[in-house]
């Protein structure tokens, strides 16, 4: 059994979990707003820190060096410092491991860096987070677009179950940048007034800052808890294998996810759904449908966006505290900003905050490169629970076996062992000339990045001799790739199109590829996979990380047969791929 | 107008990085999106841009892109009309 020992909100609204939940029950939300945030050149509606106070709440916790750290890193800090004391933890034990979830961690820092180089790199942040705690070992970055809060605690899970840690202390955490918002503007996806949930007239998203903090643990089934204990059950993450920005009409990657954690578990224990409801039309119709696929449309459906806004790698924990709470005190938030609820399928929006039936709720949460996750939890109640065997802690199958290797370096293409492409002497485009080399035809490829052509090259390369069903989307695939700079590589392109007032045209074209994760998202398309897609970011590759990916995904996730697992980095002008693909030894 | 056609047929290759085109392979009176050049809602987005960089047009959404976004041939009509540079 996973569950919490301690968990914090660090919000513009409030700096505990409970102060958070006592406000939004009362209304409360700091989104508002601003004629001209951080230089943008359109307004924006944006829930921000006050700076001062989280520089008090950072204070109390060192003696001196408060400018060594930046807003997103001192936010992690004071979530995780919050959570752990409640769980009364030494943080500084071997068997304590460090999970970050962020999507764009310091990178407002490419516009003026008063700090050392790396620190533009998300597992630089995650290192100063984890070293604040005399933490001995690697942290995890999760990097997986708006699903990342969500991922990082099945991560944790897979951690606890099958790593050998013993507690695992996730930290989401955002802050917000003309670098993030100029991109969503340039999406057209932001709203000017408060976002409505699900709502006929929503017109898009706010975007908000937060840090977030759940430290779990593992315990046999037998283990007894304090009443009022979150317990993770399940969860699950499936990629649409659609589009690398727009949902799946048909909520397929969500609905799969979904039916996944929520396998065996009685739905009448299911007090509320707690939606990612971004606002965005897309977004919730795709909810909406995935919902009634799953024959869960009876059920409370809220979104807290017009709370918090889309706090993105913080979302996933932030909204999982909250619905405990929401829980715990057997309420269903509501939905502020929504009037008349209007999607696709009707769904039950929970617009005012009302009686919750039951100790379970569901968390659902979908993002850019097709990702979907949904995490099944429930709220201990010794009187009510009934008995509960879903984690198993041993491994039950053999190692997979590693069928199919690719290496891409700045030099050559080395397939199976064997070098397949020489760069040229006169070459201009290396990615371009592998592409004509191996006689890919996708006129999709010249619209990537750098760091998606390098990881599309080399599953294509992967999978060319490989006998298996290219036609329909298989939820047996997964792909789950790791490297240093994350989207380091585009966000540098990005910036160079909002850095000169004078010539300020954000790109959508290059700023959709300032996730790391999108290059899973090509893949899975590509490949039609519809499995898990799972992005990391680790200072560098150790053996041993790749072999535990791939040992822990096939774990968790008994339905699937083949992984494509590996490094892909792409940074300043040096390729760096080395991916293989690993089939379940059946 | 021939020459706006021509020179939006190369903006539109080089900013969606349509890979092997040339402006004669485009037909200025099909339709861009769909079926036409197979482009997406991000290469929308991208058209937007272009608008308002190259020729000072603002459009508030994808939305009313849809209409001006048809074909080449309507897309030079409507930056004919209202450029401001």
């Amino acid at each position: 059994m996973i569950y919490s020992i301690g968990d914090s909100i660090i919000s513009p609204i409030a700096m505990t979990s409970q102060g958070n939940f006592e406000a939004v029950s009362r209304g409360e939300s700091r989104l508002q707003y601003y004629e001209q945030a951080f230089g943008l050149q359109e307004p924006c509606f944006i829930s921000l820190f006050d700076e001062k106070r989280l520089d008090n709440a950072f204070s109390a916790l060192v003696d001196f060096g408060i400018g060594e750290y930046t807003k997103m890193e001192k936010a992690a800090i004071v979530a995780a410092n919050q959570a752990i004391e409640e769980a009364n933890i030494a943080a500084d034990r071997r068997d304590v491991i460090f999970i970050l979830s962020t999507t764009k961690g310091n990178v407002d820092l490419l516009e003026h860096n008063p700090y050392e180089p790396e620190r533009l790199y998300l597992w630089r942040s995650a290192q100063i987070i984890a070293e604040f705690f005399d933490n001995p070992n690697t942290p995890i970055v999760v990097s997986n677009a708006c699903i990342s809060g969500c991922a990082a605690q099945i991560a944790a899970a897979n951690q606890l179950r099958f790593g050998g840690y013993k507690y695992a202390v996730v930290v989401g955490a955002e802050t917000l940048s003309k670098f993030v918002i100029s991109g969503f503007q340039s999406f057209k996806a932001l709203s000017k007034e408060r976002c409505m949930p699900f709502d006929a007239n929503r017109r898009g998203l706010n975007l908000g800052e937060a840090a977030a903090a759940i430290v779990y643990t593992i315990g046999d089934d037998s283990t007894s808890l304090p009443d009022n204990t979150l317990i993770l059950r399940a969860g699950a993450i499936n990629n649409d294998a659609n589009h690398i920005s727009g949902p799946s009409r048909t909520g397929e990657g969500l609905l799969r996810a979904v039916d996944k954690a929520l396998q065996g578990f009685d739905p009448a224990r299911i007090a509320f759904i707690n939606a990612h409801g971004t606002a965005t039309p897309y977004n919730d119709d795709m909810e909406s449908v995935a919902i009634t696929r799953a024959h869960l449309q009876d059920k409370p459906v809220n979104s807290l966006k017009g709370y918090f806004g889309h706090t993105l790698g913080a979302a996933g924990v932030l909204e999982t505290i909250m619905a405990h709470q929401a829980v715990k005190n057997q309420t269903v938030i509501g939905t502020l900003g929504t009037e008349n609820p209007g999607t696709v399928n009707e769904v039950n929006v929970a617009l005012q905050n009302q009686e919750a039936h039951g100790n379970a709720f569901v968390k659902l949460i979908s993002g850019f490169g097709g990702s979907n996750a949904a995490l099944l939890l429930e709220n201990y109640r010794n009187s009510a629970m009934p008995e509960e065997t879903r984690y198993t802690t041993s491994l039950q199958r053999a190692m997979p076996q590693r069928i199919a290797t690719c290496q891409i370096t700045n030099k050559n293409v080395v397939a199976n062992g064997n070098t397949l492409v020489t760069r040229g002497a006169t070459c201009e485009n290396w990615m371009a000339d592998i592409y004509r080399a191996i006689g890919m035809q996708y006129p999709k490829f010249f619209k990537m990045d750098n760091l998606c052509k390098a990881g599309t090259l080399a599953a294509e390369i992967l999978l060319r001799d490989i006998d298996f069903d290219r036609e329909t989307v298989k939820p047996d695939w997964a792909v789950v790739l790791m490297n240093s700079a994350s989207s380091l590589d585009d966000d540098r392109h990005y910036q160079t199109t909002i850095q000169d007032p004078d010539n300020y045209y954000p790109s959508p074209a290059v700023f959709v590829y300032t996730l790391a994760n999108i290059v899973t998202g090509e893949i899975a398309i590509r490949h039609k996979i519809g499995g898990e897609s799972s992005f990391y970011v680790f200072p560098s590759l150790a053996a041993e990380t790749e072999q535990q990916m791939v040992r822990q995904t096939f774990e968790a996730n008994p339905e699937l047969t083949h992984i494509i697992c590996g490094w892909v980095d792409y940074d300043e002008g040096k390729c760096d791929v080395r991916m293989s693909l690993f089939e379940a030894d059946v | 107008m021939e020459d706006l056609i021509l020179e939006l047929k190369k903006e539109i290759i080089e900013v969606l990085n349509l890979e092997g085109m040339t402006p004669a392979d485009i037909d200025e009176n099909a339709p861009l999106f769909g079926e036409g050049l197979g482009l997406d809602s991000i290469d929308a987005l991208e058209l937007i841009v272009l608008m308002e960089k190259n020729y000072g047009i603002k459009l508030a959404n994808s939305d009313e892109g849809k209409e001006i976004f048809k074909s080449v041939k309507v897309m030079a009509e409507y930056i004919n009309a209202h450029r401001t540079k």
